[in-house]
């Protein structure tokens, strides 16, 4: 069994009286892809929110190996190798794409703003050395025709794309996909989930939100449902496609059957 | 309108070195010669001409460049600037008349000073956005003067005065020809434009401007916004210090009148009049808004009207600014298949 990279340990969180997580635990395996699904407001970005450090819990841990990264600072968790997506895009719209995806590995980079200033053979380094690994990146997701356009004009498939670069560009250990497919038609799901898969070959572990059924069922190694802020299934694809009380929860129960 | 911005930057990408040297040189004479042409057209009525390239159009510039950073690169809008002009110069005017360290002596001390003034101010404003901190600066602004104002020590609300000339470099520095003053500046700002455009081109420039689009995602990506926001006001500062040090050397007096909120307000006007974000827009903006008001002295109070209506006219022609900041993409663009 591989080892587990990412654990969240009875994870809770409430805004106000609304409790929108309750004791979740999920542990994530080292290369895996792990699919969270659940109705809209099952708290899947929250999880997200949460592992990245844009909340903090109201109690429970996220583990990143051993150490405990809630509380910690949002580009501190990036910078130890957890790095995300958006559900709604949120790139640098005035930046290019390469300096999108340069801005992300800026969080390997060591030089400051004087040794820019004065152009020391490192900051000349790191500059020279960002640049070539972003344009690898753009290659290896297959945008790099766009590299020289502004963000914001970009296609929206390409988009969604640059995002996952950025966030490669930050050479995480654990990539977190917050529906990547949406909005996509069949065709661009197909690529998408081939990108996916090459991004989990190449050494990543990859926590994805999705709705597309049969892309989940056909990328992710395991499948964790959440509904109404609780953990209600987590287990193979094709054991959850099956399990009731998954069904009942996104297909609701009749009455004269509960 | 034309586009200018594109113009240039059309005409700048065509061109290879030996143009691009001859045209910066080219430029730099035509500016350098300016002192030279009083007697033109461009000749102010009331304030000599020399004497109004050096305040307010250099002074502006140099401080426009400097909010620039805050403002158009970082998107923190302050409207305290002119407290860290406003302790550049009276770090100069007290240590040059109470010790006997001339100006370039003062100098580094003096924006020394403006920077630890940017860290107080950038410390305690580092969670507010927008309309917030726009708030906690314009009241940073008015605290420096209002201490100034009520410091018997440093003059009160007379000032200082006497505050001695930068001492001459082979040349001597003159009340009536102005022309070394506006040389001086000129390196200035030299010095500054090029220190801002090898930060934007590098790893700070990024964190900025992706500040300035989109804080949460920027941190997200691990940008330590904390760290840049600091630096960004701290920048600035310095900028804004060392303009207030040589203002203060050239003026002899400086009194707590120099800085009032009027300053700052006017010298963001520069910034968004010449283009949020675009160091060349900034520079023409804060020069023509620099100017106006001395050109059109002879029309005493009803300039001020002409010069707003200059503002109106030309922000309802050109809503982003003479110069807008770059939107273009560059000029070799693979052809696009579409996703």
């Amino acid at each position: 069994m591989a080892k587990t990279i990412l654990n969240l340990k009875d994870l809770t969180i409430k805004f106000g009286g609304v409790t929108a997580l309750n004791s979740v635990n999920l542990e994530l395996k080292e290369g895996e892809i792990l699919a969270l699904i659940g109705p809209n407001g099952a708290g899947k970005t929250t999880v997200f929110n949460l592992i990245t450090g844009v909340y903090k819990p109201t109690s429970g841990n996220v583990f990143l190996g051993d150490v405990a990264i809630d509380g910690k600072k949002r580009h501190h968790i990036t910078k130890l190798g957890i790095a995300r997506t958006f559900q709604n895009i949120r790139l640098f719209g005035d930046m290019t794409t390469l300096e999108n995806v340069i801005t992300g590995t800026d969080v390997r980079n060591k030089v400051g703003l004087i040794g820019s200033i004065l152009g020391t053979p490192r900051s000349r380094r790191e500059e020279k050395a960002s640049t070539a690994k972003a344009y690898e990146i753009l290659k290896f997701i297959g945008i790099d025709e766009y590299a020289d356009r502004l963000a914001k004009n970009l296609p929206y498939g390409v988009q969604r794309r640059l995002e996952i670069a950025r966030a490669l560009g930050t050479e995480p250990k654990i990539l977190l996909l917050d529906e990547p497919a949406a909005g996509f038609n069949p065709q661009e799901k197909v690529e998408l989930a081939a990108i996916i898969k090459k991004i989990r070959d190449a050494g990543y572990t990859i926590l994805l939100i999705e709705h597309d059924m049969s892309l989940i069922m056909g990328i992710s190694d395991r499948v964790v449902v959440l509904d109404f802020g609780q953990k209600i299934a987590d287990d193979l694809p094709s054991v959850v496609q099956n399990d009731p009380q998954v069904i009942a929860a996104y297909l609701g129960v009749p009455e004269d059957a509960s | 309108m034309i586009n200018l911005r594109d113009k240039g930057a059309e005409f700048w990408e065509r061109s290879n070195r030996p143009v691009r040297v001859l045209t910066v040189f080219a430029i730099m004479a035509v500016v350098a010669a300016l002192p030279y042409a009083g007697n033109t057209f461009l000749q102010t009525p009331v304030a000599a001409f020399d004497a109004v390239l050096v305040y307010p159009m250099g002074m502006f510039i140099l401080m426009a460049l400097g909010l620039n950073v805050v403002v158009g690169k970082s998107g923190m809008l302050d409207l305290g600037y002119v407290a860290f002009f406003a302790v550049g110069a009276y770090t100069m005017a007290i240590l040059g008349t109470r010790t006997g360290l001339n100006t370039w002596e003062i100098m580094p001390i003096g924006i020394a000073a403006a920077m630890f003034a940017g860290v107080l101010l950038a410390i305690p404003t580092l969670r507010l956005r927008g309309d917030y901190l726009a708030i906690v600066t314009l009241g940073f602004g008015e605290i420096v003067r209002v201490s100034a104002l009520n410091s018997e020590a440093i003059g009160g609300a007379l000032g200082i005065a006497g505050v001695p000339f930068p001492p001459g470099l082979g040349f001597e520095y003159q009340l009536l020809d102005q022309k070394y003053f506006f040389w001086t500046i000129l390196v200035m700002i030299l010095l500054v434009i090029w220190v801002i455009r090898r930060l934007t081109v590098r790893r700070p420039g990024r964190a900025w401007e992706s500040i300035r689009q989109d804080e949460d995602a920027a941190e997200l990506m691990g940008v330590s916004t904390y760290k840049y926001k600091i630096w960004a006001f701290v920048f600035g500062a310095a900028i804004g210090g060392g303009a207030g040090v040589f203002y203060a050397s050239r003026s002899m007096v400086i009194a707590p009148d120099n800085f009032t909120l009027n300053t700052s307000i006017l010298i963001l006007a520069c910034v968004v009049f010449g283009g949020m974000g675009n160091i060349w827009g900034v520079i023409v903006g804060a020069a023509i808004l620099g100017y106006l008001p001395d050109r059109f002295r002879f029309l005493s109070d009803a300039r001020l009207l002409l010069f707003g209506l200059v503002l109106v006219v030309f922000m309802n022609l050109r809503p982003e600014g003479i110069l807008p900041r770059k939107k273009r993409e560059k000029a070799i663009v693979k052809k696009g298949s579409g996703a």
